[in-house]
């Protein structure tokens, strides 16, 4: 019979391992794509720009906007592209209007294409990820500072900056409602 | 792909294209839809042979070593030899074709170079175009004729509507012989963006943005369909592209325009 | 098939009629329950293919609304891969392993007969969600957010009630790795243990392995559905496409899963009916092993079209491709076995050599499908839907079938009619082929899957395969008619039922007794 006792329990460790291993999938994806640049993720972290030196090549760098889920929001970006020195910072920003006559709650999330790029492209300051507030028919400007690291491959072609807008107006009221 | 290769696949393609009875994929009109085409038709051929070989001696065998036909059963069970030949040749084979495979697909993950942009984003349930360097932008959506014809109990015959199910308001245009990148994304859940004939499909994907490129050398126009379950009318947010040589493109261009600069007077 | 225990009723004061079937820890009456159970979701499912296949018969919508036919999809695979499949496994492996192993009943009876009592429950609570005014679940058996996420107030129940079928294998799981490794007849080395058992020992690890994380997948749906969280939305710095990895990650073992008994049962009736030993046991044990172990390597070839970076891309296409080789294998060594044989084409026979035939061309369609570059064109289409068919139907549910006309004698100690078995075999066999080999043909030509109506060029062939899935349904009470009409035969059968079988359930009487192998018997 203890056989059978220590076969179970063998088991079933294995099963909440496994358990434990959907969950741990979750962080391991995300360190996953930020290495890989897998998805276009981009460094959530803000990014000093300390080691970076200028150097002589030019990328075309794209900026697109999507506003999910057909929320009454503007959301443009300011110029559609820059050609942009590698190592050098630059600015641009993002126009946001609330067409909506309610205060909305918005955040963005951002997507760079391709994906085997993404981690060249360093954010210093964005607005991902930060919530905002928006009074209904305001107007915003939200900026970016970026930079492309020396690292980036000889070959690359065009980057592609992607956000996307999302109105969490509900899930904030939600949590404030506990 | 050689040209011996290629010869014999164009010439036995034109015996699949019977209509209705439709039986293969199109070569396609685009490097892309080319190349997926060949490599379908180079890995189906082998499969064909293979199959052949391994039907070929189990047939036999059921014809040869029946008990009712005085047949004897032998006594060998196993040979190391025999295991490791059939496990050799079938990975030789793969490594065949994992070869073609890989050069294709890094073909196909290449989207430098694109003369023009276009941003597709899928909705529940149609399509938007926004052209970014020509600044045009609009919904697609199937057609009236379509939609009327699709409602359950409409009585109208559908084999009686022109092009039933692949028929939007707004076509998307494009120019021929021009590299294209499609960066793809989606409005509220996840979608794929396919039209056989120009190439392979990507995935539509909420807050996120995949690419891939096109080049179509054929002026036409070539439908596809939404390719991923995305809720009660997945079936119906068809793709219509309509090729143009690139000054009639020039010409389209200017004429939608005006509909992008009224929207940014705000 | 239930064996006759008025006399033991009397020794043992067993309950009878209903609460003898609630409360058995006999595995040979939770065989019957989960293949009974299995037999009946086997009706409701392909009731639910012929809704789909009715709509499916000409262009244009004729019975169902868009949002009905999602569900009846996404309903149809739950109850064939969780309902039928799985269940019809885990019964043979009820009936089967002990007498296989010498062994008097599965380690953990009474856990046996929970395992079993969870299905029926969670079956109702998933087929009542068809009832509720928001309907069943429609977001595909695959449940991708975001559309799962929009679902309906079924959604909580779906996922409550696949948790419920999840513990059910999982706890069946780790009964047959405890009864295989710990209650062999003295004598019966790993390596002298029948196929059938080899191949469940590996299912059954595949299980412990992968169900959890499918737990795991479907908890991070729920929360956040309900309780804010954002694994799997943009919104909150979730990506959709992470519930991809973690399903695939269960789903494609899971695949697995329903595969190997079907191997097992192969390479038993292959040498029965060929009088001859199976081909290379040794090789057909790794290659089992083998492919196991692949089957963890290759997940991402179900989502090749999310965007995945290239090296990615390239990874998984060489992983799925290698699994070919344990699985060509396996194949050779079957006609191996058949080759010099003496072979005979009982009903079993008939099924078997029908599997390998059909389940190769399953294979073949998955060899295209494993090209990265060519499934671009392939993905999403009906030419997934006739692969995936052809690897279930004339395979795994083929199998399915074959075990039971082959060890129906054991069970039951009658024999059921021949010609009737061949002429079930014949009709299934040409209409399984009407009803899927179309769908490569409408895939290829560009027809999408998961619709419930398609542009006219498609018509000849879906009506085509409507016809033949209406007749593979009807072929399929024949097999309940002669199901019925064995059991009103008279005792009849042999101990060893066919010249060629081999194995210790062979050496007892045919109705096995109740209690078999009380004492272990000496294996040489």
């Amino acid at each position: 019979m203890t056989g059978i006792k220590s076969t179970i329990t063998k088991l079933s460790l294995a099963v909440v391992a496994m358990y434990g291993f959907s969950y741990a999938l979750v962080p391991i994806y995300d360190t996953f794509c930020e290495i890989t640049g897998l998805n276009g993720k981009t460094n959530e972290i803000a990014y000093v720009a300390n080691d970076i030196k200028e150097d002589n090549r030019f990328v075309t760098v794209k900026f697109i906007s999507n506003v999910a889920n057909s929320a009454p929001l503007y959301f443009e970006p300011s110029v559609s592209e820059m050609t942009v020195q590698v190592g050098k910072p630059y600015n641009t920003h993002y126009v946001m209007k609330n067409n909506s006559s309610k205060q909305l709650h918005t955040t963005a999330s951002p997507s760079v294409t391709p994906g085997k790029h993404a981690e060249y492209f360093k954010k210093i300051e964005c607005f991902c990820f930060n919530q905002q507030t928006i009074n209904a028919g305001e107007v915003k400007d939200l900026g970016i500072q970026f930079i492309i690291d020396n690292e980036l491959p000889n070959d690359s072609g065009d980057i592609v900056l992607s956000y996307t807008m999302f109105d969490i107006s509900n899930n904030i009221k939600e949590t404030n409602k506990l | 792909m050689n040209r011996l290769s290629i010869l014999i696949i164009s010439m036995l393609a034109p015996l699949t294209t019977l209509a209705d009875w439709e039986v293969n994929m199109s070569r396609g009109v685009s490097p892309t839809a080319n190349a997926a085409y060949d490599l379908h038709m180079l890995i189906f051929y082998i499969t064909v042979v293979i199959g052949i070989v391994v039907f070929g001696v189990m047939f036999y065998s059921i014809y040869h070593h029946r008990k009712s036909k005085g047949a004897k059963p032998a006594s060998f069970h196993e040979s190391t030899t025999v295991e490791v030949i059939w496990t050799v040749i079938p990975f030789v084979i793969l490594v065949g074709m994992a070869i073609p495979a890989t050069k294709t697909l890094i073909m196909m993950e290449d989207t430098r170079n694109s003369e023009i942009t276009v941003k597709v984003t899928g909705y529940q349930w149609m399509w938007k175009y926004d052209y970014v360097e020509d600044d045009v932008s609009f919904f697609s959506k199937l057609a009236d004729s379509s939609n009327e014809a699709r409602q359950l109990g409409s009585k109208i015959d559908v084999n009686k509507v022109d092009n039933y199910l692949l028929n939007v308001d707004n076509e998307m245009v494009l120019p021929t012989n021009t590299k294209v990148r499609i960066l793809l994304t989606a409005s509220d859940v996840i979608h794929a963006w396919w039209v056989p004939e120009i190439t392979g499909k990507k995935d539509a994907i909420p807050g996120y943005i995949n690419e891939l490129w096109v080049d179509i050398k054929e002026p036409g126009v070539y439908r596809g369909q939404c390719t991923e379950l995305c809720g009660k009318d997945h079936g119906f947010m068809p793709i219509v592209v309509r090729a143009v040589p690139k000054q009639e493109y020039t010409k389209w261009v200017s004429l939608n325009q005006k509909n992008r600069v009224a929207d940014k007077s705000k | 098939m239930s064996v006759n225990i008025d006399h033991l009723k009397e020794e043992h004061h067993q309950p009878s009629g209903l609460m003898r079937w609630i409360t058995t820890t006999n595995h040979k009456d939770i065989g019957s329950l989960y293949l009974w159970f299995s037999l009946l979701m086997f009706f409701v499912g392909g009731l639910m293919a012929l809704v789909i296949r009715a709509e499916l018969f000409q262009p244009g919508l004729q019975f169902v609304v868009p949002g009905f036919f999602n569900q009846m999809t996404t309903m149809h695979a739950l109850i064939m891969i969780f309902g039928a499949v799985m269940p019809a496994f885990v019964g043979l492996a009820n009936w089967q392993l002990p007498m296989m192993i010498g062994a008097p009943d599965m380690a953990l009876p009474r856990l046996n007969n929970w395992s079993f009592w969870i299905l029926p429950f969670a079956f109702t609570m998933l087929l009542s969600t068809l009832f509720f005014e928001s309907g069943g679940p429609a977001a595909g058996w695959t449940l991708y957010p975001p559309l799962s996420l929009q679902g309906g107030n079924s959604m909580p129940f779906v996922i409550f009630s696949i948790h419920l079928l999840g513990a059910s294998s999982i706890l069946g799981a780790i009964n047959v790795i405890a009864t295989i490794l710990n209650m062999r007849a003295p004598g019966m080395t790993l390596m002298k243990m029948p196929i059938f058992v080899w191949t469940w020992l590996i299912t059954a690890f595949l299980l412990i392995a992968s169900m959890p994380v499918l737990a795991g997948a479907i908890t991070m749906l729920l929360t956040d559905r309900f309780y804010g969280t954002s694994f799997f939305t943009a919104a909150g710095g979730g990506d959709p496409v992470l519930f991809q990895h973690i399903f695939w990650f269960f789903g494609h073992p899971e695949v697995y899963i329903l595969i190997l008994p079907a191997f097992g049962i192969v390479s038993t009736i292959i040498p029965a009916f060929s009088r001859k030993k199976l081909f290379g046991y040794d090789s057909m044990v790794y290659a089992t092993a083998s492919i196991a172990l692949l089957s963890f390597i290759v997940w991402a070839h179900h989502m090749f079209t999310v965007g995945m970076p290239l090296a990615g891309e390239i990874f998984f296409m060489f992983t799925t491709m290698l699994i070919a080789v344990p699985t060509g294998v396996k194949v050779f060594n079957w006609v191996a076995t058949m080759w010099k044989g003496s072979m005979t084409f009982e009903t079993p026979m008939l099924f078997a050599l029908a599997f390998i035939i059909l389940f190769t061309i399953g294979g073949f369609s998955g060899l295209m499908l494993a090209i990265t570059p060519a499934d671009f064109q392939y993905h999403d289409t009906y030419f997934v839907v006739a692969h995936f068919h052809y690897v279930l139907v004339p395979g795994a549910v083929f199998a399915i079938i074959a075990a039971v006309y082959y060890w129906l004698p054991k069970w039951t100690g009658k024999m059921y009619n021949e010609t009737l078995g061949k002429i079930h075999f014949w009709m299934t066999t040409i209409f399984v082929n009407i009803t899927f080999f179309p769908m490569h043909f409408v895939g290829l030509a560009g027809m999408p899957r998961r619709i419930p109506d398609y542009a006219v060029q498609f018509t000849d062939f879906n009506m085509i395969a409507s016809v033949g899935a209406f007749g593979f349904g009807l072929s399929q009470l024949l097999f309940v008619y002669i199901l019925f009409l064995t059991l009103r035969q008279p005792v009849t059968a042999a101990d060893k039922s066919w010249e060629g079988a081999e194995g210790l359930e062979w050496t007892l009487p045919s109705p096995a007794p109740y209690h078999s192998f009380d004492t272990p018997p000496k294996v040489d």
